[in-house]
């Protein structure tokens, strides 16, 4: 957000884009786009809510480890996104929130779905996406302590975002296919999906296991050795 | 007006008992050009360091360091950033972003300057080092030369009044280091920026340098002209090969008159001495100790690309190995010596052509057999071989080995192998590869980055291994190298092997390709290769 | 010769974004049409990938065409009964066009994701945000070293006798160590990056960030005529409709919708227009020369 040079410009619109801007693609969604209304505004919202955060970040005085640490993992998850069937991408973020923060966690899981969809293809699903991945790296960030401490949390964790993840995307195939959300719909990509919900749950939690200690362990030592 | 100057700094660790800097004075002015010399550990990382406040370690710190007038500490972010700049061993991960041309405007943006501004200083760097044709390229496209001249040039761009380097060609081959050479040479002569430069590369760099700061044990030694340090030192000086080819065979003759330092003038020396001895290497003299019979490794017109339609990096390559023998491949960066290795592992199929492994095809040994006992490689990157957190856990299993090498790991054992230097890493992962009780081993790079008498210490470790009756294949562009321990050598050129003799016929037969006594006796001496055997054909004064 | 694709990525962006949107939000048979032959022909101008994409979008087209008449029964004329159900000519006709707009809108999205390399999401996240795009830039630079790495450490491992592929188990215990020795390698080489961040003075104060793209006049130009298009499109068509069900009723060619469909034609062949004005200006260059 550096690029606006005034500050009061800067402070205004921070409070404009929560407060004013977010309400206001609601109402506009709802009023001139008749068809397909909930899709403009969910989008509308998904990207405003990625900035919002990403300015939050820029303003943060990250440190130069920190930084190329999170660049590193973000790669690692964009490789990860690779191997077939089985993706480590959650539990990527997740390592990446719990041992160098929140917002890395964020930026970790946002960004290696920007990267990756420039192999896997760009479209309206990317903010969704970003949002998605961001967020189950910003909550295990928050959560970084517990998650630390109990492996059975740290798996719990991992299904749960699986599934989570699975069903808010599900909310967004509706809205694409059918325009408005459909309760009858839902439930049938719900079940369709069903399958792929329970293999991203799993690998969510086999990665976890998989990862932790290698992952854990060198950015521990890291950590140590070179204060981050 | 000295743009350092270090007054009594002491420098030590914080978990270590040893002062890694004692008591060190210098006095470096506007536009010299500094080599910093000295063994493994005697602290030039360290004083390096100490002379860039962003790299400061944490640790006691006793003594002063002035930057033109002022101490260190009170120069501003922005301009230690900007008027300091420092150039690191590894050309890889000094790199930051994805594009050449970004990389380059990394520090001005960093530093808040205007786009115009940027653009023009880039403009201007990327013309002076010759990096337009690949200003728009992927940094991870470049060769190790580029990388190392695009770190250089990313750091002239905040147009620094001294430049810091620690080690910066310790990767590269004589050729590209050369040219690195050349380019911070000139930078110095025409913008008269200040350099510090620590080096094992003394061949190349020392004609080149106004002063040399001979460091050890945390100790400046030698403070002087490389030419008067030279003509103070005597022939049981420890620190002898830190000196060039040309001194040290000075040095060696006993040393009257103006004391040589580069080829050329290594060159007039001799021609102004008489000569005494006759022939200590005749060639074809003394065999080669492989056994002429049996070949160890057998290529026959072997061919190899990476891609359907790309170029062949192996071709029509012809090559035998005698059992028992150090044999050396020899060849510049990039020439596929590392992928002839990969052929020879069986990690890579030739596309046509034979590989045999002691009279028997590559695929005949199944089930990994020929990885137990036949055949073991060291990487040319040897991190790739570390598992562990601690050296003890890398070496479980290792322990006859370790204790049959003629060094003592013991004092590693605690230690994480990244924490190692890089001499360190190499023995570990070295034990690695012999663990397997192996009967080829093939070593890619092991001198890099080592000191003169770390290396000397590996020559002779091969040596050792050698009479115990393993096939030595070495894969190097250290020539000196290669001419102390190889018993047949081999030039490696668009992708098959040029020539291939005995080490004495290759580095007397080459021009250019050999060592330094050999290009200095070249025509005045025959078949003399080695300083050593140069000095001792030195005699007295002609005139 | 100044392809389309080289105007600045603001430009690029914004282009596809309105060509994207006005086909996502509109469920008008002739937009969706146009829209969905100037996709094709623009892909296949400037993509040149062969025949597999569009294989894939024929056979998306014909499922989600066919899918609609086989849940949805609304509608009057019946084409026939299958399983006592009716299929009719109104669901039909709609699946049709759903899955054009689909079809389209997933060209419309890989020529994004094709002219959208990179540089060019850097640029514009520079813009946005230096040090998000440096991350970035990182990440991006990352994941093509760590390709390579691991590649050199499988090798390293196979040579040393520690990577069996003999079985199952043994092949994923190999892939485990290379995974863990390009972690270690990774975050430790990573610090030697941060370093020469800091020798390099990152974090001394505010950043600007360097852009080799430049934003003139033309790429004005060209981002006023496509916002010109799409309003021109999005007015035009507001008053166009089609009610569905029961029957078909449509108010698809009043005089201002008409408008609409030139504004939206103009806007998706756009890349063709310019890209052929500067061919022939490029062969009358040469010819004068
Ligand atoms: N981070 C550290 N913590 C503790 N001791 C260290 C650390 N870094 C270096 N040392 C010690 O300080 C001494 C000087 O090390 P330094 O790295 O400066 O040597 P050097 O001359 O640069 O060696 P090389 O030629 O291998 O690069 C050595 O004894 C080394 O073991
Ligand atoms: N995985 C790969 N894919 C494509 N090309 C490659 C690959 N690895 C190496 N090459 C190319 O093959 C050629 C030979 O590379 P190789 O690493 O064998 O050279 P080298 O002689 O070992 O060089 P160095 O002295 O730098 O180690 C180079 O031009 C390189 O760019
Ligand atoms: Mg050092
Ligand atoms: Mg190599």
């Amino acid at each position: 957000m550096t690029v606006i040079k005034n500050r009061a410009v800067r402070t205004v619109l921070r409070y404009a884009i929560p407060f004013g801007a977010i309400p206001a693609l609601v109402i506009l969604g709802a009023t001139v786009f008749d068809e397909k209304r909930y899709l403009i505004i969910s989008f509308g919202v998904a990207l405003a809510a990625i900035v919002l955060f990403m300015a939050g970040i820029e303003k943060k005085n990250i440190g130069s480890r920190r930084m190329v640490l999170v660049a590193v993992m973000t790669a690692l998850a964009v490789i990860g996104r690779f191997i077939p069937l089985f993706k480590p991408i959650t539990a990527i973020c997740v390592m990446a929130a719990i041992y160098l923060g929140a917002e890395s966690g964020f930026l970790c899981g946002a960004l290696s779905v920007l990267i990756s969809n420039i192999y896997f293809g760009q479209g309206p699903w990317t903010p969704f996406q970003m949002l998605g991945f961001g967020m189950i790296g910003l909550i295990a960030g928050y959560l970084c302590e517990p998650l630390k401490k109990s492996r059975a949390l740290l798996i719990g964790y991992g299904v749960l975002a699986g599934i989570a993840y699975s069903m808010i995307m599900d909310v967004w195939t509706v809205l694409w296919y059918n325009g408005t959300f459909s309760p009858d719909l839902y439930l049938a990509a719900i079940i369709s999906a069903l399958p792929f919900t329970a293999l991203y749950a799993v690998s969510n939690a086999g990665f976890l296991i998989l990862l932790k200690k290698p992952i854990g362990d060198k950015l521990e030592r890291i950590k140590q050795k070179y204060g981050v | 007006m000295a743009v350092f100057e270090l007054c009594e700094l002491s420098f030590s660790y914080p978990n270590s008992a040893k002062k890694a800097l004692e008591k060190v004075n210098i006095t470096v002015d506007q536009g010299e050009f500094i080599a910093l010399a000295g063994p493994t550990g005697s602290g030039k990382s360290t004083l390096l360091r100490l002379l860039k406040p962003e790299l400061m370690q944490n640790g006691d710190q006793s003594g002063t360091i002035l930057f033109c007038g002022n101490p260190i500490g009170d120069l501003p972010p922005r301009e230690s950033a900007a008027r300091i700049g420092y150039v690191a061993q590894s050309p890889e991960e000094q790199i930051v972003t994805d594009k050449v041309w970004h990389e380059l405007a990394f520090t001005l943006e960093n530093l808040g300057k205007k786009q115009q501004e940027i653009a023009r200083r880039v403009a201007e760097t990327a013309a002076f080092f010759g990096i337009a044709p690949w200003y728009r390229k992927h940094t991870s496209q470049l060769s190790g030369g580029q990388k190392q001249l695009l770190n250089l040039a990313a750091v002239m761009v905040s147009e620094p009044e001294a430049l810091i380097l620690d080690e910066p060609t310790a990767q590269l081959d004589p050729i590209e280091a050369a040219r690195f050479f050349d380019t911070l040479y000139k930078l110095n002569r025409e913008t008269g920026v200040t350099v510090i430069i620590s080096e094992h590369r003394a061949e190349e760099l020392l004609p080149l340098c106004d002063r040399m700061i001979l460091l050890d044990h945390g100790t400046v030694v030698y403070d002087d002209a490389p030419r008067a340090i030279a003509q103070r030192m005597d022939k049981s000086s420890p620190y002898l090969p830190y000196l060039t080819a040309a001194s040290r065979v000075f040095i060696h003759s006993g040393g009257a008159g103006e004391c040589p330092l580069s080829v050329r003038e290594g060159r007039k020396f001799f021609k102004s001495r008489e000569i005494v001895s006759g022939n200590p290497h005749s060639p074809s003299a003394t065999a080669p100790p492989g056994k002429e019979d049996c070949a160890a490794l057998e290529m026959k017109d072997v061919f190899f690309r990476y891609h359907k339609d790309g170029a062949d990096v192996l071709n029509g390559l012809n090559m035998t190995v005698n059992e028992g023998e150090i044999f050396a491949v020899l060849g510049a960066n990039g020439c596929g010596k590392s992928t002839a290795a990969a052929i020879m592992t069986g990690v890579l199929k030739p596309y046509s052509g034979k590989v045999k492994l002691f009279g028997k095809a590559l695929k005949e040994y199944k089930n990994g057999s020929l990885y137990r006992e036949n055949l073991s490689c060291l990487p040319q990157d040897v991190e790739s071989v570390f598992l562990h957190a601690t050296v003890r856990e890398e070496l479980r299993g290792c322990e006859e080995i370790v204790n049959s090498l003629p060094f003592d790991l013991a004092p590693l054992y605690d230690r994480h192998p990244y924490d190692l230097s890089g001499g360190e890493r190499q023995l570990v992962a070295l034990c690695k590869a012999l663990k397997s009780n192996p009967r080829l081993l093939i070593l890619d790079e092991p001198s890099k980055g080592l000191d003169p008498n770390a290396k000397e210490r590996l020559s002779e470790l091969l040596r050792k291994l050698q009479s115990s009756g393993l096939t030595i294949i070495l894969i190097s562009h250290d020539i000196e190298f290669a001419a102390s321990c190889a018993d047949r050598c081999a030039l490696f050129f668009d992708g098959g092997i040029a020539a291939c003799e005995s080490t004495s016929d290759f580095m007397c037969g080459n021009r250019c390709y050999t060592t330094a006594a050999s290009r200095m006796t070249r025509g005045i001496l025959r078949n003399v290769y080695t300083v050593d055997a140069a000095a001792a054909m030195i005699g007295g004064d002609r005139s | 010769m100044r392809e389309f694709h080289e105007y600045n990525p603001i430009t690029v962006a914004a282009y596809y974004l309105c060509a994207t949107a006005v086909t996502m939000f509109t469920m008008n048979p002739v937009v969706i049409g146009i829209s969905l032959f100037a996709s094709v022909i623009n892909y296949i101008l400037y993509a040149k990938n062969g025949i597999k994409p569009h294989l894939f979008s024929l056979v998306l087209f014909v499922i989600m065409a066919a899918v609609n008449p086989l849940i949805n029964h609304n509608g009057m004329t019946v084409l026939f009964y299958l399983n006592d159900r009716p299929i009719t000519a109104e669901a039909a006709i709609y699946g049709v066009t759903a899955a054009g707009m689909t079809v389209a809108a997933l060209y419309w999205l890989r020529l994004f994701t094709k002219a959208m390399t990179s540089d060019k999401l850097l640029y514009l996240f520079g813009r946005l945000s230096p040090k998000i795009s440096l991350i970035l830039s990182m990440a991006i630079r990352y994941t093509e070293l760590l390709r390579i790495r691991w590649r050199k450490i499988s090798d390293a491992q196979k040579a040393l006798g520690l990577y069996d592929d003999g079985n199952l188990i043994d092949a994923l215990k190999g892939r485990a160590r290379v995974l863990s020795i390009l972690i270690t390698w990774a975050l430790e080489n990573g610090i030697i990056t941060a370093e020469s961040m800091d020798a390099r003075g990152y974090g001394t104060g505010r950043r600007t960030s360097f852009r080799l793209f430049r934003f003139r006049m033309r790429d004005g130009l060209i981002t006023a005529i496509c916002a010109a298009a799409t309003a021109i499109a999005v007015i035009g068509l507001n008053g166009a409709d089609v009610v569905w069900y029961p029957s078909i009723k449509t108010t698809l060619f009043e005089p201002v919708s008409i408008m609409g469909y030139v504004g939206f034609g103009v806007l998706s062949i756009l890349p063709i227009i310019i890209n052929t004005k500067e061919a022939i200006r490029w062969r009358y260059l040469s010819c004068a020369n």
